[in-house]
């Protein structure tokens, strides 16, 4: 039970009802929290996004909320988008790497003759990222 | 142009279009649904202190972005673009765990094919080595500087899901 008021209340200098759409979510020990939400989407945006939302998934929605927020606040220009265009680039880097890796699997498998000659030629660039654990 | 008619977001607070209006360079008459889904969520007092604070070249991205955020979290009210966030993650770490287990499998495929290199230390032909101690060093890899990818993979156990939105 939270006695007191919840910090969004405290940060809206109110008096805190024991139905306080803010309370669970926004406890007093943790003000930055709320200021954050605040800041960006405001409280009545808060409370009627979490009031339209089922109480066993408003834990969730303020969390992310809060994660957005957060966001913004870093990155004022692009926010969360900026994190999924990142994402986007590691995904397109990740599948190309993998692409060519396969690529040369499939050389090596198919010819074991010249395979030294290149193998050689790229192994300490493949033995980098282990060099720390595979070489005491 | 924007002299004459309002603009979308004085439309929508009916008010009237200052030439020096923050919002009508961004919220055109001719789209309503752009400014009134980024009213919804963030307010429109918010977007204008947000664009104010911005210069004036990187407004339009604020825009783009601000309003691809509103569009997320109405179609997703719970997730918002975490859920994407959260799948993508799940995406990149699957692909570089792929990644992993090809680039140990070159490395099997050399040594096999070089006998004279030493071998006493491992077992050539256990990759499980390879994913377990080096998957940590991928995901770090994976996650950019910024705090916030940091913040958002420890996330991804408490979301545990891979809905896109």
């Amino acid at each position: 039970m939270i006695s007191g008021r919840c910090a969004a209340c405290k940060y809206l200098r109110r008096r805190c009802p024991s139905d306080c759409i803010f309370s669970l979510y926004f406890p007093p020990n943790d003000p930055q929290r709320f200021a954050c939400v605040h800041r960006i989407y405001g409280a009545s945006n808060v409370a009627k996004m979490l009031q339209q939302i089922p109480p066993p998934l408003r834990a969730e929605a303020a969390e992310t909320l809060y994660f957005e927020a957060r966001c913004r606040i870093e990155d004022p220009v692009y926010g969360c988008v900026g994190v999924i265009s990142q994402l986007y680039e590691q995904l397109q880097s990740a599948e190309s790497e993998l692409a060519k890796t396969q690529a040369e699997i499939a050389v090596l498998n198919c010819n074991p003759q010249e395979a030294p000659i290149e193998a050689n030629s790229n192994f300490n660039t493949l033995l980098a990222p282990f060099h720390s654990n595979f070489l005491v | 142009m924007g002299g004459n008619s309002p603009c979308a977001s004085c439309k929508l607070l009916r008010r009237r279009c200052a030439k020096d209006c923050i919002f009508s360079p961004y919220f055109p008459s001719d789209d309503p649904h752009k400014f009134a889904i980024v009213h919804k969520v963030f307010g429109a007092s918010n977007v204008s202190k947000m664009l104010q604070e911005l210069p004036v070249h990187q407004r339009a991205d604020a825009v783009s972005s601000l309003v691809y955020e509103a569009n997320a979290r109405v179609r997703d009210p719970v997730y918002g673009c975490v859920g994407a966030i959260s799948y993508l993650q799940n995406q990149v770490s699957q692909l570089q765990m792929q990644l992993a287990v090809a680039q140990a499998e070159i490395l099997c495929i050399q040594m096999q094919q070089e006998p004279a290199m030493p071998t006493t230390q491992m077992d050539p032909d256990d990759k499980s080595y390879f994913l377990h101690d080096n998957l940590p060093q991928y995901l770090n890899f994976a996650s950019s500087s910024s705090n916030v990818i940091h913040d958002s993979l420890k996330r991804e156990s408490i979301f545990g899901h891979d809905m896109v939105s």
